[in-house]
């Protein structure tokens, strides 16, 4: 009886350790689509993911700032990830989205085409963002790789920069 | 260790506040030497401070109270007579008291900055031996151990030096010897009656709910004693003090900064709930239960309101606490330039928000400093010009609507517009041409240009041409506006005029093509409504002539880059907005109205947007920037867009009848399709919607320029005749022909379609002539 009782509490003390290893391996994260292909952000940065509100356009600003909105009493800055990527612009559709990252001193609203799920992956499944992108250089915290795809993780500081 | 800190903190409190007072106390008692009440209420704050200072073993602040004490205590018993030359010194010696205060808050204690006292205190001494003052004084300016310049007449460099040496070691030797002993006596005697903790009874403390910056280090509640601030200055009857002493309590001012951004919230909440109110009654007119939403709107309304002001005015000061620094200064500027000035303070007692308090003395200082170097003549010349020879100079707030005014009014030698004029041409800042054409006024405005000044020589105290600058600067960042009068020989008014508060303004809401801005109401002078025509194009730049007066203008649109999406009619309207000194006409399409708005920041990653000041949110939920007055004005001068010949010009023109769209709302199909058919006579493109909800996303897309619209009544999602009204909201769609075409036939039907925007009505069935007609007749084909 004592040994079973002993052999249990060793394997919950297992389990309590190990998940801590496992943690720290796995990042997760919430995949969304822009044009043709898949990103990623921390789970964490995110504040909230609404539905298309109405913004007002702020004078002066690059193109890819649409302007502002205001989500319950906060006035919020919205970007368009479309044209912050030279991508073509698209229309709002049913599953557009504004994904509100919040960062150590900003907090914007950013238009994603759709989202897709949240995504837990390894660490050592992300590599390096690779060379070539140009439109979203320094945006880039790697590429995840997963069994049907690859991702495209961004970095949230770099996105919530004020680059003009 | 704990306990002395907190003691410390409760000393430098109350210490500032007694010295704020102290320097107001002695002006007045230097024109009125007699008032044995005001000598003893002097009296009291060196004693209150000599006895805390002791205490906490600041021996340099004791010891130079101590002689202040001595100085006073004579003066009160009637031994000694409060010349000019004994203000002087005492003056002087509070002031290096307020150095000593400065330096135990910052460091901690009154040794490290290494101030000499021994000079003052000599002095002190020396008059309260009732010797000839004037005659040390002259000699201890010759030393120049002295930390603070003494103020010095003309005559003493007549003495030789040899003479003052000798006179000056003879008395040091004396003044310490005698010191010393007396010292001793008295550190027995103090040493008594036990260490003395500073209780705020001893004396009152005189500046009332006042919080400036030193008592946020304190964040100690505590009562204190609190005297109406008004009435400090004037009446020599002090004695109604004690009856007006009011109950009050510190309170840090993040705490009310805090409860200001809340109620800030709660005003956005009120003006939400009205807009909603107003739809809801438009929807459901005459049901029973918007009685009962209209009061329970209407005392939300009224208490959100109540709130505000209420909080706003914990956060008010009295104005005196900026005034009561003038007295002195003017004081010393007349005996510093030789002249006679008299200040007149009324109005003291009107009260400005904190933020603003703290905002408006620097440039009180500089206008102020202006007048009794530049304004004031020397007693010899206002004798030859028949003035007295006591130059005034006035200083008075008051209120106006939701501004406070402050008005400096001196009556000395005035302003020159054409020497302003010329100096300005001299230096290149405008053309001659420029010059001719300005008026006085906007000549007199030119003092406010950085690097100009019109003195001829540059004393100390002013005319290097930088100070008016800031008064402008500051002033434009308050939202203030500046008004310059004077006749020349006569006198010179400026006038200040600054918003009571900075988090909720009152603003006037226009609206550029389809967006909309907020321009703060304090900067608004008038609007007018004038015809396209009077608009004249002088160099590039746009001008209306305004009565007496040429205004320049600009498009609101032009300046923020606003999506041209319709043409204006044949007038326009025009906000006049005024900052600072200048005036500028801005062009807008709509003006929406006026409305209280909360000033909400744009976050730091949309900080400093040229032209934009922050963003306030609507009732509708809507956000809409603040422009930015002062930047605005500079983003003007960079556009040069002809607004007349541009609002002539049609946004695309349409020429064959396929340029021209109509919009088809109909549920049913076939319905649409009779439509089309109708029309194709015309050669018009028609576009088809099944119902309301998606006819208005297609107007509000923009993506078709539509012509005209024929609208079902009854449809699902939404029925024709709320369509026709959601479209009427759109100020683009005013014009737009609406032609319903129903079967309810009845007239009611026809009065609410009338009610609801449409401009035609044909019932079903129709001939398909009669559509045709109706259609052309309204696209005008």
């Amino acid at each position: 009886m004592n040994d079973k009782l002993n052999q249990i509490l060793q394997k919950q003390q297992k389990q309590i350790e190990e998940p801590q290893k496992k943690e720290d391996d796995v990042v997760q994260l919430v995949g969304f689509i822009i044009g043709q292909e898949e990103y990623a952000v921390p789970i964490l940065s995110i504040q909230e993911i609404i539905k298309p509100i109405e913004y007002t356009r702020v004078p002066s600003v690059p193109n890819y700032i649409l302007g502002v909105f205001n989500l319950r009493g906060s006035v919020i800055p919205l970007i368009d990830l479309r044209s912050k990527f030279k991508m073509d612009p698209s229309k709002v559709t049913e599953e557009t989205r504004y994904i509100v990252m919040k960062g150590k001193d900003n907090t914007a609203g950013f238009v994603i085409d759709r989202l897709t799920e949240a995504i837990r992956i390894k660490s050592s499944r992300i590599g390096p963002p690779p060379e070539t992108i140009h439109a979203e250089k320094g945006l880039v915290y790697g590429i995840g790789m997963r069994d049907e795809n690859i991702l495209t993780i961004l970095k949230v500081e770099a996105l919530l920069k004020r680059d003009f | 260790m704990e306990d002395i800190q907190e003691i410390l903190e409760d000393f430098l409190v109350e210490a500032f506040e007694l010295i704020e007072q102290l320097d107001q106390n002695l002006v007045e008692l230097e024109s009125n030497p007699d008032d044995l009440e005001l000598l003893n209420s002097i009296f009291r704050v060196a004693h209150t401070i000599k006895g805390s200072s002791s205490f906490l073993n600041f021996n340099i602040l004791t010891q130079l109270t101590h002689h202040m004490e001595d100085v006073l205590n004579k003066a009160r018993h009637g031994d000694l007579k409060l010349t000019p030359e004994v203000m002087d010194v005492v003056l002087e010696s509070i002031d290096l008291m307020k150095t000593l205060l400065h330096a135990i808050r910052d460091n901690g204690d009154d040794t490290s900055i290494g101030l000499d006292i021994t000079d003052i205190c000599r002095r002190l001494d020396v008059i309260s031996n009732g010797e000839d003052v004037a005659e040390v004084i002259h000699q201890s300016a010759e030393e120049t151990t002295a930390p603070v310049a003494a103020d010095e007449n003309a005559d003493y460099s007549k003495l030789s030096d040899q003479e003052v040496e000798e006179e000056i070691e003879r008395l040091l030797k004396m003044r310490k010897e005698e010191d010393r002993k007396r010292k001793e006596g008295h550190a027995k005697e103090s040493a008594a009656p036990a260490p003395v903790a500073p209780t705020p009874s001893a004396a009152p403390s005189f500046a009332g709910l006042g919080d400036h910056d030193e008592s946020e280090e304190a964040p100690v509640e505590k009562t204190t004693a609190k005297r109406n601030g008004g009435e400090s200055n004037n009446a020599p009857a002090k004695k109604e003090s004690a009856s007006t002493m009011e109950q009050t309590i510190r309170v840090e001012v993040k705490r009310l900064d805090h409860l200001m951004n809340l109620i800030g919230e709660l005003v956005l909440g009120k003006n939400r709930l009205l807009k909603i109110y107003d739809d809801v009654e438009e929807r459901y007119e005459g049901e029973k239960f918007l009685e009962e939403l209209n009061q329970v709107v209407s005392s939300i309304s009224l208490v959100t309101t109540d709130l505000q002001i209420a909080v706003m005015k914990t956060r008010m000061l009295p104005i005196a606490k900026v005034f009561n620094k003038f007295p002195r200064m003017v004081r010393d500027l007349s005996r510093e330039l030789g002249k006679q000035i008299e200040l007149e303070i009324s109005g003291e007692e009107t009260e400005l928000d904190k933020s603003i308090v703290e905002e408006i003395g620097d440039p009180l200082v500089h206008i102020i400093r202006n007048s009794c170097d530049h304004g004031i003549e020397d007693a010899a010349s206002r004798r030859a010009k028949g003035k007295p020879e006591m130059g005034l100079i006035q200083l008075k707030a008051y209120n106006e609507g939701n501004h406070i005014v402050i008005e400096i009014t001196d009556d000395g030698k005035g302003l020159d517009a054409d020497l302003l004029r010329s100096k300005a041409i001299e230096k290149g800042m405008i053309s001659e041409r420029e010059a001719d054409a300005m008026s006085d006024k906007e000549a007199f405005s030119l003092i406010f240009r950085p690097s100009l000044s019109t003195a001829k020589v540059v004393t100390n105290v002013s005319g290097r041409g930088v100070g008016m600058d800031v008064v402008k600067t500051n002033i434009e960042k308050l939202n203030g506006i500046i008004d310059v009068d004077s006749e020349l020989g006569r006198g010179t008014v400026i006038k200040l005029k600054i918003p009571l508060t900075l988090a909720i303004i009152q603003a006037l809401l226009v609206g550029a093509q389809e967006e909309y801005y907020a321009i703060p109401l304090a900067s608004v002078l008038e609007t007018v409504r004038i015809p396209l025509d009077e608009i004249y194009t002088i160099e590039g730049k746009n001008v209306l002539r305004l009565r007496d007066e040429v205004l320049s203008l600009v498009r609101l649109s032009d300046i923020f880059g606003v999506k041209q999406v319709y043409e204006g009619g044949e007038h326009t309207y025009v906000v006049v907005i005024g900052l600072a000194e200048s005036k500028l006409g801005v062009v807008v399409d709509t003006l929406v109205g006026q409305e209280e708005i909360v000033i909400k920041s744009l976050g730091d990653y949309l900080q400093g947007i040229e032209g934009i000041a922050g963003a306030t949110i609507r009732g509708d939920g809507r956000v809409t920037l603040i422009v930015d007055v002062a930047a605005l004005m500079n983003l003007a001068k960079g556009i040069t867009v002809d607004i007349r010949a541009t609002a002539e010009t049609t946004v695309k023109t349409k020429s064959v009848p396929s340029d021209y769209v109509v919009l088809a709302v109909d549920d049913s199909a076939m319905d649409r399709n009779i439509m089309k058919k109708s029309m194709e006579p015309i050669g018009v493109t028609v576009i088809e919607a099944s119902n309301g909800q998606e006819a208005l996303n297609m107007l509000k897309s923009a993506e078709y320029s539509i012509d005209a619209v024929l609208i079902d009544i009854e449809m699902p999602r939404m029925d024709g005749y709320t369509l026709a009204g959601e479209i009427r909201k759109y100020s683009k769609y005013k014009n737009l022909p609406l032609i319903a075409v129903t079967s309810r036939t009845s007239k009611s039907d026809r009065l609410r379609g009338v009610e609801s925007g449409m401009s035609e009505y044909i019932t079903k069935p129709y001939s398909p002539e009669y559509l045709e007609s109706v259609v052309r007749k309204n696209i005008k084909l």
